[in-house]
């Protein structure tokens, strides 16, 4: 902490402003080959990121060596002077931050023995499908401390935990993968282990499917993947009045299905949970979509002092050496609840290329993993190849429901939702 | 000698810079450098690794090294898989001097020159415009418990330029992009910024695609992507050794036609260059597919011990992680038709332009990637433009349907990721004529 005062100090002698962000953490993993443990690892993690602001000019910079500090406010003074001078109203005053978040949970102790004891788990779920063969996974444990200081007298500190585990696992040429994870000592391995195993049995049987539109039930992992490639991407702030949004002038508009709600919930029990933003502006929930109207985007300070909108507390950071930037803490998809398996659809358990969709447009063309026809409420008849092809801000405006249920997949906390009629090459 | 307990342990420490400037619709959004120091110790015990990810080691400090081997130690202790290291293959390969070293330049002047890029791609009808530049000068040093070292510095850098233009409230996206390792990149780089404008533009006048089963021509640039994804990681030795690939199994058998070579070479001085791979070891060209046949697959020293069938050199690793078998530059070997050959042989088809990138299971054999866009194929000449292609099939099937190779190969640059690590790689081709490529697109007619 002394650190931090140095720091502080020193950059006001250069700058107006001066933020401080501390990443300190440890973990643990232990990996799986072939059933067998075969590697355990362990890290320790010192990062420290530096902005200064000056007159409307942001800087920034970051280093994993804290007797290197010195340089690095030398180079976020640098790269400060480079900067586009921008409308700036201050980094944020103290305030009172009345919640705490539910990131920490102290019984997760970054232990190889817990680890190892994830993968036992995995095995002994993933043996009620005996014909599945093992591949790889991983079971892993980590802890970390975040601190936030600034000029302004700002000092916050979180500490954080994760669990996490994951399994693959092969039947002839059919692949079967599942994962938790979690900031709580809550993951099941043994269900891990139980699911990725029945994907690649159950599709090892695969057969070929006619090309033509179908229903599509979209389980949590792959619905993460559309949100975050394409979704997220476009209700950020700066993407809207960069020009680059689809949704940047539908807002007030209903864009979407009445029934689906999608809201940043920086207190719900995800991964990403937390009282205050990467910046120091206190988090709250953010409503994106409201029965199916755009509500909201996302702003960081920045975007929101330039664009004159109010600040969201949407500033995050992949880890320390980024400068923040507009994105979720706890994206979750919510609305009324029903029964979305009874008439016939193909259940998409991932896909594959979702990376690939066209971010501006919504346009994506993606395989399919683990594609199972499912009716009457249950799996059917697995099929063995489909590419799925649309446009999934037009897939969203009229669906055919949200299931009961929700899972923590990365920074999101989604059910499975079942969109009409969607185009397949079987 | 090792500490008891200890086959065998290696460091490798990575200092870098990294520096990044984004200039957004024509405003700097930031530019900077950040410095890293970070090192990863391996331990193999008396079965399998314990290793330890550790910032601002310093390996010559005996006692701060000695604890980290023993904290390795400890972790090995749970594995219970037994991993046994083939014989190193020593040396080093000369990193390319670069034609004008980005580390001499001010941050301003990159600032500049880049400006003038994402400013060229503000054509008339533009709506939004973006560039993008980065640069990471790495210092890699390598020692191991036989005293071995080695060590290496390399500077890539590169620019991405992207356009979105509007209508209608349609909205279209053209991007460029150049990496390197031969030096400052960013001069006189104002007409791929011009590329990207048009590009964006002449997509809203495009249609979407009609998916289905269709012969395919593909780019360079997609056939690149294409040995990457289809053929590069299913030949990954780690994949192979777990079972979780289909070409496991395969060496010796015809899985293409005879034109069908597939390389993949970090010796070359391309932008997944590597002096020296992430456990010391010489990097060499391995050709994975000779002549349509499988013939080898990509190692570390654990993969080739388990398996043989290639060669050392293939470990790759960001700072502070562990090695994985990785590519770096991949490639198609050039065959003999001419691309006029390719569009007559095809005839009725789609020409498939650029990567958005790509993914495979290589267990199951699947592989998808996104085009920038294509053209249609009508009576072996180039069509109407269309966008929001993909391919996608079974690696198996799809390589014994390549039909032609030309005669001309680029290589184009990018990111590859796996285990939670990206590294810089460049992939390459010549033309390729695939016969039932499995197209995807939303059109209907």
């Amino acid at each position: 902490m002394e650190l931090i005062d140095q720091i502080l100090a020193a950059g006001g002698r250069s700058a107006q402003e001066v933020e401080v962000y501390l990443v300190e953490g440890t973990g643990v993993s232990a990996e799986l080959k072939r059933g067998m443990v075969a590697t355990a690892t362990g890290s320790r993690e010192w990062g420290l990121s530096i902005r200064t602001i000056d007159h409307g000019r942001i800087g920034a910079s970051a280093t994993s060596s804290p007797d290197r500090w010195e340089e690095c406010l030398q180079a976020a003074v640098a790269s400060m002077a480079l900067s586009t001078t921008q409308e700036w109203r201050g980094l944020p005053e103290p305030a009172e931050i009345r919640r705490s978040a539910p990131s920490f949970d102290e019984r997760v102790v970054p232990d190889p023995s817990v680890a190892q004891g994830f993968l036992k788990g995995m095995l002994e779920g993933a043996r009620k499908h005996p014909e599945a063969k093992i591949t790889s996974g991983s079971g892993s444990l980590g802890r970390s401390e975040v601190t936030i200081a600034n000029s302004h007298g700002i000092r916050y500190t979180a500490a954080r935990t994760e669990v996490g585990c994951s399994l693959e696992t092969i039947c002839g040429q059919s692949t079967g993968s599942e994962f938790a994870h979690s900031a709580f000592l809550e993951i099941d391995p043994a269900w891990v282990g139980e699911r990725a195993a029945f994907f690649a049995v159950h599709s090892a049987e695969g057969r070929p499917m006619e090309t033509g539109p179908c229903d599509i039930l979209l389980s949590p992992v792959a619905l993460a993947q559309f949100l975050g490639n394409i979704l997220v991407p476009a209700l950020s702030g700066r993407t809207v009045h960069a020009g680059r949004s689809r949704l940047a002038p539908l807002l007030g508009q209903k864009c979407f299905d009445g029934r689906i709600d999608l809201l940043d919930d920086p207190f719900a029990r995800g991964l990403g949970a937390t009282a205050w933003d990467a910046e120091g502006v206190p988090a709250a929930r953010l409503d994106f979509v409201k029965a199916g109207v755009l509500s909201s985007f996302a702003y960081d300070l920045k975007a929101a002092y330039r664009y004159g909108a109010k600040p969201t507390g949407s500033a995050v950071r992949g880890g320390f050496s980024g400068s923040p930037a507009i994105g979720v803490h706890e994206l979750v998809l919510d609305g009324p609840r029903e029964a979305i398996a009874s008439d016939r659809a193909l259940y998409v358990h991932d896909v594959v290329g979702a990376h690939t969709a066209n971010p501006v447009s919504g346009d994506f063309s993606v395989e399919c993993q683990n594609p199972i026809w499912v009716e009457g409420g249950g799996f059917q008849e697995p099929v063995r190849k489909a590419m799925l092809s649309g446009n999934f801000f037009d897939a969203l405006r009229e669906i055919g429901g949200i299931a009961a249920g929700s899972r923590i997949v990365g920074n999101a906390i989604l059910p499975c939702i079942r969109l009409n009629n969607m185009q397949v090459i079987g | 000698m090792p500490p008891s307990g200890i086959r065998f342990f290696d460091v490798r420490r990575v200092r870098a810079v990294a520096t990044h400037v984004d200039i957004d619709n024509g405003v700097v959004e930031s530019a900077g450098s950040s410095f890293s120091d970070a090192s990863l110790v391996r331990v193999l015990g008396p079965l399998g690794w314990g290793m330890v990810s550790v910032n601002n080691l310093d390996p010559e400090s005996k006692g701060e090294l000695d604890r980290v081997l023993a904290e390795g130690l400890a972790l090995a202790r749970i594995t219970e898989d037994k991993v046994d290291l083939a014989e190193p293959p020593r040396g080093e390969r000369k990193v390319p001097v670069p034609g004008e070293d980005p580390r001499s330049l001010s941050l301003e002047e990159k600032t500049g020159v880049l400006a003038k890029i994402e400013k060229a791609a503000k054509v008339p009808g533009i709506a939004s415009t973006r560039a993008t530049y980065i640069e990471r000068a790495e210092e890699v040093f390598y020692t191991d418990s036989s005293g071995y070292e080695a060590g290496s510095a390399v500077t890539r850098c590169g620019f991405s330029v992207i356009a979105v233009a509007k209508r209608n409230g349609d909205a279209q996206m053209g991007r460029e992009s150049h990496h390197t390792i031969h030096g400052f990149n960013l001069r006189h780089q104002e007409p791929m910024g011009v590329k990207a404008g048009e590009t964006a533009l002449a997509l809203l006048d495009a249609g979407a695609a009609k998916g289905g089963k269709m012969r395919a021509v593909l780019d360079p640039e997609l056939a690149g992507v294409f040995a990457h994804e289809a053929v590069g990681h299913a030949s990954e030795g780690d994949l192979v050794k777990e079972g979780s690939s289909v070409l496991a199994g395969r060496i010796g058998e015809q899985i293409g036609p005879a034109i069908l070579t597939i390389v993949d070479d970090p010796g070359l001085p391309e932008f997944g260059f590597e002096p020296v791979d992430a456990e010391g070891c010489l990097t060499a060209r391995t050709e994975m597919v000779s002549r349509g046949r499988v013939n080898a697959y990509l190692h570390t020293r654990e993969t080739l011990a388990a398996l043989g069938n290639g060669m050392a050199g293939h470990g790759r690793a960001e700072a502070g992680e562990p090695p994985h078998v990785r590519m770096s530059n991949t490639f198609i070997e050039e065959g003999d038709a001419s691309v006029g050959e390719i569009f007559a042989e095809c005839r009725d088809g789609i020409l498939l332009v650029g990567s958005r990138g790509g993914q495979v299971d290589p267990g199951r054999g699947v592989f998808q990637f996104n085009a920038e866009y294509g053209y249609l194929i009508e009576k072996g000449e180039q069509g109407r433009m269309v966008r929001d292609v993909s391919l996608s099939g079974e690696i198996l099937s799809t390589l014994h349907g390549i039909l032609l190779c030309g005669n001309k190969r680029e290589m184009h640059q990018g990111f590859c990721g796996k285990g939670g690590q990206s590294v810089p790689v460049s992939d390459g081709s010549p033309h390729i004529l695939l016969s039932d490529a499995v197209v995807g697109g939303s059109g209907t007619d």
